[in-house]
């Protein structure tokens, strides 16, 4: 229990990041919470807490089909909107930081979590234990979400589609 | 957009939602149900044995008690059929047990799940399809071996007054094709089931593999 209140933010971010709504967020933080509660019997400190812990978040995340019929198609990129509306953040940073959700909306449910494992400055060797990607294609992936990333946000300034 | 540009602003601005979860909260977030995919599946497993045990175990009480206990026979054909149900629930539950590796990299959960569904469906189709004609030739037997044969009555008693090495060859005409129709309907309901959730793991694990 100190342990997710210790990572909660942690553990919102990954919400953030897979759900569109708040009731998906708080059904995605509850089944993290309970998949985190079962599995730590098994913790045996191979890896660093925080890779164990990214791995359930990331695994409950992405293999869990609830959501699919709420959840906007990662190909069909019309459906996203500009922005999550209850996202209220005022100021320079916190709109960058919008317009990095709204973009990171549009990526696919793997490259959801590399971004986020780059974002929080996580090394090769530690993406690759919590992805299981061996680090060249890993750095290969990053760059091709980088260069589409920056595609969509020139899109999004004029307006292409 | 700058991803690296965006590393502090990430770092920094916790995205945190209006009302924080303190312990007691996540204390009750544990005591509700998970909705996982596979503890539901676990879940609808528990109660279709509740079912069948609810369903089964009057039966068998029923034929051991009444009738003097002269039927008692099927009671014991019936705890057979249980018995095989128990070994069939028994494979499912180890399966979907299992199935997920959280702890695990995400592509070790991926591969696993993967392989792990397809058994699942697999064993699902075919425990499926053999149980009909089973049924058929257990239910079959109570019949012959308990109530003399009536001629002109249904299938059952049709079968009881024709010589014994016809039995297999009217039995194949009839099983061989409702056998075969329950193949494929149990194979079109599985994939109807899981069909979506397996083609979306497929999906990750080759974007995951691709170079």
């Amino acid at each position: 229990m100190k342990l997710v209140q210790e990572h909660r933010f942690l553990l919102y971010k990954v919400c953030r990041l897979y759900c569109f709504t708040e009731a998906d967020r708080q059904d995605l933080f509850q089944e993290i919470v309970i998949q985190l509660w079962k599995s730590y019997p098994g913790f045996r400190g191979d890896s660093k807490f925080s890779t164990w812990l990214y791995r359930i978040a990331l695994n409950t995340a992405i293999s869990d089909l609830r959501k699919q019929g709420r959840r906007p198609s990662t190909t069909s990129t019309s459906e996203i909107p500009p922005s999550l509306p209850d996202m209220t953040w005022p100021g320079e940073e916190e709109q960058q930081l919008q317009q990095l959700y709204a973009a990171i909306a549009r990526l696919s449910d793997v490259e959801k979590a590399l971004v986020m494992l780059y974002l929080e400055d996580k090394p090769y060797e530690e993406m690759e234990e919590i992805m299981g990607i061996n680090q060249n294609n890993l750095r290969v992936k990053m760059n091709r979400i980088r260069e589409k990333l920056r595609k969509m946000t020139k899109e999004a300034a004029y307006g292409i589609r | 957009m700058e991803l690296d540009s965006l590393k502090y602003v990430w770092r920094t601005l916790e995205a945190a939602p209006a009302s924080e979860s303190g312990p007691d909260e996540i204390h009750a977030l544990l005591q509700r149900r998970s909705g996982g995919i596979v503890t539901r599946m676990r879940r609808n497993l528990t109660g279709e044995l509740i079912l069948i045990a609810a369903t089964y175990t009057p039966a068998i009480l029923f034929y051991f008690l009444d009738f003097e206990g002269r039927l008692s026979g099927i009671a014991w054909l019936f705890i057979l059929l249980l018995t095989m149900l128990a070994v069939y629930f028994y494979r499912k539950n180890q399966l979907l047990k299992a199935m997920q590796c959280t702890g695990c990299s995400l592509y070790s959960n991926l591969r696993q799940q993967i392989t792990t569904l397809k058994i699942y469906i697999k064993f699902y189709v075919w425990s499926g399809t053999i149980m009909i004609p089973v049924m058929f030739i257990l239910s079959w037997l109570i019949i012959r071996w308990k109530f003399p044969a009536a001629p002109g009555a249904d299938l059952f008693y049709q079968l009881s007054g024709t010589p014994w090495w016809q039995h297999p060859l009217i039995w194949a005409v009839f099983l061989i094709p409702v056998t075969v129709g329950i193949y494929f309907v149990n194979l079109w309901y599985v994939h109807r089931l899981y069909g979506r959730h397996i083609r979306k793991l497929q999906d990750l694990l080759q974007e995951m593999e691709e170079e």
